[in-house]
């Protein structure tokens, strides 16, 4: 465990079917994740992440596509020779082995000298802290320290990658913030190749280099958490990461007919697809005294920096982040006001 | 490490099946197969081929041999036999009812509840199925029998007797005493794994009593339910000793024993009845697969707790030891009486023996000490084998996609509905001619009689095994998959040891109810030094003077039974104990 | 653990197979241990070496057993009551020859010829049947003592009898087919049907009759004379009668053909019948008449002399071709007719005690001739003396070509037969019972 392992390994997913009978799970999954970089899945439940997690694994069975470790198609290979070390949901400690039994249980598997499993082992705990916990059984465990028993037992074993399914949801809120900054410590001095599965935006945008957003079994887009916010590339990602308002509308010439008669411009360069809507983000539009979007205050939320107000706009609802310095005069509901979207900030984006 | 991943050429396996469970299978295939092969070998052998040695006689023209299904006609058009189906059906309905209401309180208030003693009325409560062949019925008799303690007192002083022990009700009253273990021991398992939680949101919203128990913790516990009353009833309808120790014949099953053991073992009827036998108890087993369907209630092992238990208030306890010591009182009495027989020198047309002796004691531990030795043998062998094959046909079942898998569990819960002398008779038939080098025939060695034995206690162990292996959380199977365990190190390294306990219950029971059975032995044992206890039993309840002895060597039977099961017992706590496991 | 296993088994096949030494001889017996064990003890010090292997199975079991494994056969000797089993065995060419040299036997006992007259087995004891009873039951409930089968078809006896299917029991066969040849065939079943309309049960082991009597679940049962004595010997408060009809019967011993050790059962047989062997037979456990009339000198006073007893002469000769003819059919009868029709005879048998009972308080002649109605319905029978023994009957038992059915249609015909029967019996009762009201 001194950071010399073997250099990381890009992982490759190519045209991966895959149904349980007559329920696709994933379709037509393209992926590329590169050497030593920290990679999220997420999405919703039963979106299919957890299934991709399990097909590199070697747990499920695509009906078409390959999966590529470091350029080799490892789908004839059953999971106990694939190298690829997974942190279960549950952990899965296994209740009749110490701590260190557990940790060393990948290690005897490989029949390495007895010598050198003790040392491992001993380098895993100590990886994690946990070296004072050796002979304890699991169930003498926390949750996090549980946790970290379940990393420590699957990194012993110098994996190519190291797959993460939802390693979090176990704990509490504060556990959670610290072991998400221990694992991205621990992935950046390993250098492995890492997938992490989740649902939760923010421990994705907080811990991967990298994400793809699944829906239905579809890789709806990938990229660094701050592109995918920005730019998301449909409405289902956009409303997926952080608060969207989302308006119906149709293009008219050389403006957006917003659903409820209100026009916006369409700046030259931007093309508008199909079927496309209107996007923005709270923060991007403000209150004003008159505009093309019109609409009464029907709440107001005070957040501290921000006061965020909703306004109804014909039948849609949005919302709007109003910056707050002490002493501004908050507006009330039941006031009619204009929003102001700055035709720049303004995304259309289709289904 | 990057080194060692040198893929091996393998066998892919189409992939079409939905469930995660079952998956796998693809590397180690062969050796799966093998070892489905080899049980399915096993089980040909000595299950399928010697019945099927006797039961196409079902099939053929008595005399001629010339195939017909004339027979099964015959079976419908007579009215005994149709009369003797539905008291055979009502009888065992009738019996999972009232073994219900004797388990449930008792698996209920021991599982849930702090209740002290639990372990002892757990282990109490398994003792009516050690009831030995024959003296166990004349213990029966002289207790409950019309002229037996209970009458003859209610008559002294009250001028009225209870019909305890005649026609149908009699067999449901000694049945469910017989059978009603198999709920206990099932229903308890299913309910010490609910998890408290379960039951605190159910208190939290309101609930509490006996709705509690029958909105949240009777249907959690379900599965095990099921599993146990779709054996009694299974057992009470292919049983032949009880009905016919009350000289109820008019069952289905005594019927078969009665004609292939007095008209012939040529006469096709006793062999209809037979093949009608196994196709209820497979169906019924199959309908309590249905029921049972997505109805896995299994829960993942992790961390410790959520499993306390309630405490009974003062008020409640005194029901609930009341409710409990009636019970075992009831389910007991059938031993105690077998002890006072076992002491007593003359008893009969008494409330009480004459006189007690210890002189029974005497004699059979004189010249018994073979048939105890034997037994401890028979069913040690029996039960090992039964484990072992229920535990590898429930991981076949459970873990893997081979395809027939499933006819293995069938297979070896048919066993379940053969009559004892059904596959006696098919073990003579089918290895009497098979001699061993030196003239001996197969069929007289006295291993024959352990594989019988196994054959017949197999479903047993396999119902244990599948409990044990619905228990352990696919994760922890996955893990060691994933830090390169083979699927055969991740069931030595993970499965076994945690399979452990189940396993161990599934022995007790087959070694328990293996230590005192009779029917396939009875045709099997072919000289006395190789004799099991049942067998010295029948001997000697064939004389007057050996009625006393008899019980004694049952007393004796039931004491070495119930230690072993607590011997063992003891040793899985302990084991499991010292492996962190809840238990 | 697997291996420790089969390293254990191993052991135990060795040390198991090591046992057989220098002589043995294996024999299937229906005798009990109490019968069986001082006889293979003294006969084993008789004859040191030998060691008399014991395998017990009751008649029919037996039966079956040696047919099924005579391809391969490892047993010596049969050992039985049942001569009518020996006849079959004799039939199916089972038994091997054998004239014992023993002297001081009996030719007969009672009427009953002690040897097969082909050599096949020889009878070594006697046994006789009749009516045991639990003394202490029969004080409490103030019932009579019986003298003759009749007795039983009293209405004091009603639910207090027991006897074993014929058809499980091959001592009550015989008492059954005594009592037809005693009686002649109709009057016969008519005496065994009017008895079973009293039965409390009919028990499917031969031995369940005396223990039922000695627990004192029923009061009287139908039983082979041993039963009784070591009954007695063992201290339960029974007594025994024979009625007048009854047969003494010897219980035999037979060599089985391709005996393995024929020497040492040969020597088993005589020793049997000598004087040291008939002498273990008054033992209490066992109480079994001897057929060497110079033993009962050595008897207790009470035991019975078959050679010097009055109600012992004169008995009825036992045809055991007869017997064996209709063995079948008679077995198959009594089971239709009275055992799996035992409720509705029980209720009509009851019905016609109340009528009795009634009469004898004032007579009605229209209510006595419905009662004997009644009674010639219970007695009715579905086939006669001749047809029972014909073989196309016995054809539908034992598979053979010219049967006139199958056994299955025969006895649903049977049984509908006395369910008709009795039906139309209990409602003559009724009417009757209801003029006698």
């Amino acid at each position: 465990m001194t950071g010399t392992m073997s250099k990381a390994v890009a992982i490759d997913i190519r045209g991966v079917n895959l149904s349980y009978g007559a329920t696709p799970v994933l379709k037509n999954v393209d992926l590329s994740i590169q050497p030593g970089e920290f990679f999220a899945f997420l999405g919703p439940s039963g979106c299919g992440k957890t299934t991709l997690l399990r097909l590199i694994a070697g747990f499920a069975q695509a009906q078409t596509g390959q999966v590529l470790l470091d350029g080799q198609d490892v789908a004839a290979l059953p999971p106990w020779k694939r190298d690829v070390g997974m942190v279960f949901q549950s952990y899965a400690l296994w209740p009749h082995m110490t701590v260190a039994k557990n940790v060393a249980f990948g290690l005897e598997e490989r029949r390495l000298p007895r010598r050198e499993i003790e040392r491992r082992v001993r380098d895993a705990l100590d990886l994690v802290g946990l070296s004072a916990f050796a002979d304890r059984r699991p169930a003498q465990l926390s949750g996090g320290q549980q946790q970290r028993v379940a990393v420590a037992r699957t990194i012993a074993i110098e994996p190519k990658v190291l797959l993460l399914d939802e390693p979090l949801s176990n704990l509490d809120a504060k556990m959670r913030v610290s072991v998400r900054r221990e694992l991205r410590t621990l992935q950046r001095r390993l250098g492995l190749t890492t997938i992490f599965v989740t649902h939760d935006q923010e421990e994705a945008n907080t811990i991967c280099d990298r994400m793809a957003v699944m829906e239905s079994g579809i890789i709806r887009q990938v990229g660094t958490p701050m592109e995918l916010y920005e730019r998301p590339g449909n409405l289902f990602v956009a409303g997926f990461l952080g608060s969207a308002n989302i308006l119906d509308g149709r293009v008219a010439g050389d403006v957006f007919e917003v659903a409820g008669g209100a026009r916006l411009p369409l700046p030259e360069h931007v093309k508008v697809p199909l079927g496309a809507k209107l996007v923005f983000r709270p923060q991007h539009a403000r209150l004003a005294d008159s505009g093309m979007l019109r609409g009464p205050i029907v709440h107001r939320e005070f957040l501290g920096s921000t006061v965020r107000y909703g306004v109804r706009l014909g039948g849609a609802e949005v919302l709007i982040d109003a910056p707050f310095q002490s002493g501004d005069d908050l507006r009330a509901a039941g006031d009619l006001v204009c929003v102001a979207l700055p035709p720049e900030r303004a995304l259309y984006l289709a289904a | 490490m990057s080194d060692r991943a040198a893929p091996a050429p393998s066998v892919r396996f189409a992939d079409t099946f939905p469930s995660r469970a079952p998956r796998g299978g693809r590397i180690p295939v062969s050796g799966q197969a093998v070892l489905a092969l080899a049980i399915a070998l096993f089980l040909l052998v000595f299950l399928v081929v010697p019945v099927a040695t006797v039961a196409y006689v079902a099939f053929t023209e008595k005399g001629t041999g010339a195939p017909t299904l004339v027979n099964f006609l015959d079976f419908a058009r007579t009215d005994l036999f149709v009369r003797s189906f539905w008291n055979s059906l009502y009888v065992s309905a009738m019996t999972v009812v009232w073994a219900s209401v004797l388990a449930l309180p008792l698996a209920y208030l021991t599982t849930r509840f702090e209740f002290r003693g639990a372990a002892l009325v757990q282990t109490l409560g398994f003792l009516p199925l050690i009831m030995p062949p024959f003296v166990g019925a004349v213990a029966m008799q002289l207790l409950f029998g019309r002229n037996g303690t209970v009458n003859l007192l209610l008559e002294e002083w009250f001028d009225f007797k209870i019909g305890l022990m005649e026609g149908l009700n009699g067999v449901i009253f000694l049945q469910a005493i017989h059978y009603f273990p198999f709920i206990l021991v099932n229903l308890s398992a299913a309910l010490r794994n609910i998890d408290r939680a379960m039951e605190e949101a159910a208190q939290n919203l309101g609930s509490h009593g006996f709705r509690l128990f029958r909105r949240i913790a009777l249907p959690l516990a379900m599965p095990g339910y099921v599993a146990g009353a779709s054996l009694v009833f299974v057992k009470v309808f292919d049983d032949v000793a009880s009905p016919l120790l009350l000289n109820v014949k008019e069952m289905l099953a005594p019927q078969a024993y009665l004609r292939i053991t007095s008209i012939g073992i040529d006469d096709p009827m006793g062999y209809v009845i037979s093949v009608v036998l196994i196709v209820l108890a497979v169906v019924t087993m199959w309908g309590s697969a249905q029921v049972l369907k997505g109805k896995d209630y299994a829960t993942a092992q992790r961390g410790g707790g959520g499993l306390a238990r309630r405490r009974l208030t003062r008020g409640q306890s005194v029901m609930a030891y009341g409710v409990v010591l009636l019970v075992l009182a009831l389910v007991l009495a059938p031993h105690l009486g077998l002890v006072l027989l076992s002491l007593a020198t003359v008893w009969s047309f008494s409330p009480l023996p004459d006189d007690y002796t210890l002189a029974h004691y005497a004699r059979v531990l004189g010249d018994s000490s073979i048939y105890i030795k034997n037994t401890l043998l028979y069913a040690g062998l029996a039960a090992a084998i039964d484990v072992a094959i229920g535990g590898a046909i429930a991981y076949l079942v459970l873990r893997t996609r081979l395809p027939g898998r499933q006819m293995l569990d069938w297979m070896a819960g048919a066993a379940l509905a053969v009559p004892g002398v059904v596959l006696g008779i098919g073990y003579l038939r089918a290895f009497y001619g098979v001699t061993l080098p030196g003239g001996v025939p197969l069929a007289t060695l006295w291993i024959m009689i352990v594989l019988a034995i196994a054959i017949r206690r197999l479903p047993y162990a396999l119902r244990a095994a599948y409990a044990a292996l619905q228990q352990i959380s696919i994760a922890l199977e996955e893990a060691a998959e994933n830090l390169g365990a083979t699927k055969a190190r991740t069931v030595r390294r993970v499965v076994i040891p945690l399979m452990t306990g189940g396993l161990l219950a599934g022995f007790v029971t087959s070694f328990a109810t293996a230590a005192v059975e009779l029917s396939a032995v009875l045709m099997l044992v072919q000289n006395n030094s190789d004799a099991p206890l049942s067998y010295g039993l029948y001997v000697l309840m064939q004389t007057p003077a050996g009625r006393g002895a008899g019980a004694a060597l049952g007393v004796v039977a039931v004491i070495i039974v119930a230690v072993c099961m607590g011997l063992s017992q003891l040793a899985a706590d302990r084991s499991q104990r010292a492996r962190g496991l809840d238990i | 653990m697997v291996r420790s296993i089969v390293l254990a088994l191993g052991l135990v096949l060795v040390a198991h197979s090591a046992s057989a030494q220098m002589g043995s001889l294996t024999v299937v017996t229906s005798f009990s241990k109490d019968v069986t064990d001082p006889i293979r003890r003294a006969f084993e010090k008789s004859a040191p070496g030998v060691t008399l292997e014991v395998q017990n199975r009751n008649t029919n079991a037996g039966v079956k057993y040696l047919e099924e494994t005579r391809a391969n056969n490892q047993v010596d000797l049969f050992w039985a009551s049942a001569p009518d089993a020996f006849e079959v065995l004799k039939a199916k060419k089972l038994l091997a020859l054998y004239k014992p040299k023993a002297r001081g036997i009996a030719e007969k006992v009672g009427s009953y010829p002690v040897n097969d007259k082909d050599g096949f087995y020889s009878g070594f004891a006697a046994s006789g049947y009749g009516i045991m009873w639990n003394d202490r039951y029969v004080k409490a409930k103030k019932l009579p003592t019986p003298k003759e089968w009749q007795d039983l078809a009293q209405a004091p006896y009603y639910d207090h009898v027991s006897i074993s299917a014929p058809s499980r029991s091959g001592t009550t066969h015989l008492t059954i087919e005594t009592i037809l040849q005693g009686e002649g065939w109709d009057k016969g079943w008519r005496i065994i049907k009017e008895i079973s309309g009293n039965l409390h049960q009919v028990t499917d082991r031969s031995f369940g009759v005396p223990e039922a009597v000695n627990s004192g679940q029923v009061g009287y049962g139908i039983v082979i004379d041993f039963f009784a004595f070591s009954s007695q010997g063992s201290g339960f408060p029974v007594k025994f009668v024979y009625p007048s009809v009854t047969t003494l019967v010897p219980a035999n011993v037979g060599i089985v053909a391709n005996a393995p050790n024929r020497m040492f059962a040969e020597a088993f047989i005589e020793f049997l019948l000598s004087p040291a062997g008939q002498e273990l037979l008054l033992t209490p456990t066992i109480r079994r008449l001897p057929v060497r009339p110079a033993t009962y000198e050595k008897a207790p006073p009470d035991y019975p002399n078959p050679f010097k007893d009055k109600n012992l002469q004169g008995l009825l000769t036992f045809n055991a071709e007869l017997s064996e003819k209709r063995s079948e059919a008679v077995d198959v009868l009594f089971d239709q007719l009275i055992t799996f029709q035992l409720a509705p005879l029980k209720a009509v048998t009851k019905t016609l005690h109340d009528v009795e009972a009634a009469l004898a308080k004032k007579d009605n002649a229209q209510a006595r001739a419905l009662a004997k109605e009644a009674r010639d319905l219970v007695a009715a029978m579905p086939v006669t003396d001749a047809q029972a023994a014909a073989p196309e009957l016995r054809a539908a038992f034992t598979g053979g070509k010219q049967k006139s059915a199958r056994q299955a249609e025969l006895e649903q015909q049977w049984a509908a037969f006395a369910k008709e029967k009795y039906a139309a019996a209990q409602a003559k009762a009724d009417e009757a019972l209801k003029l006698v009201r």
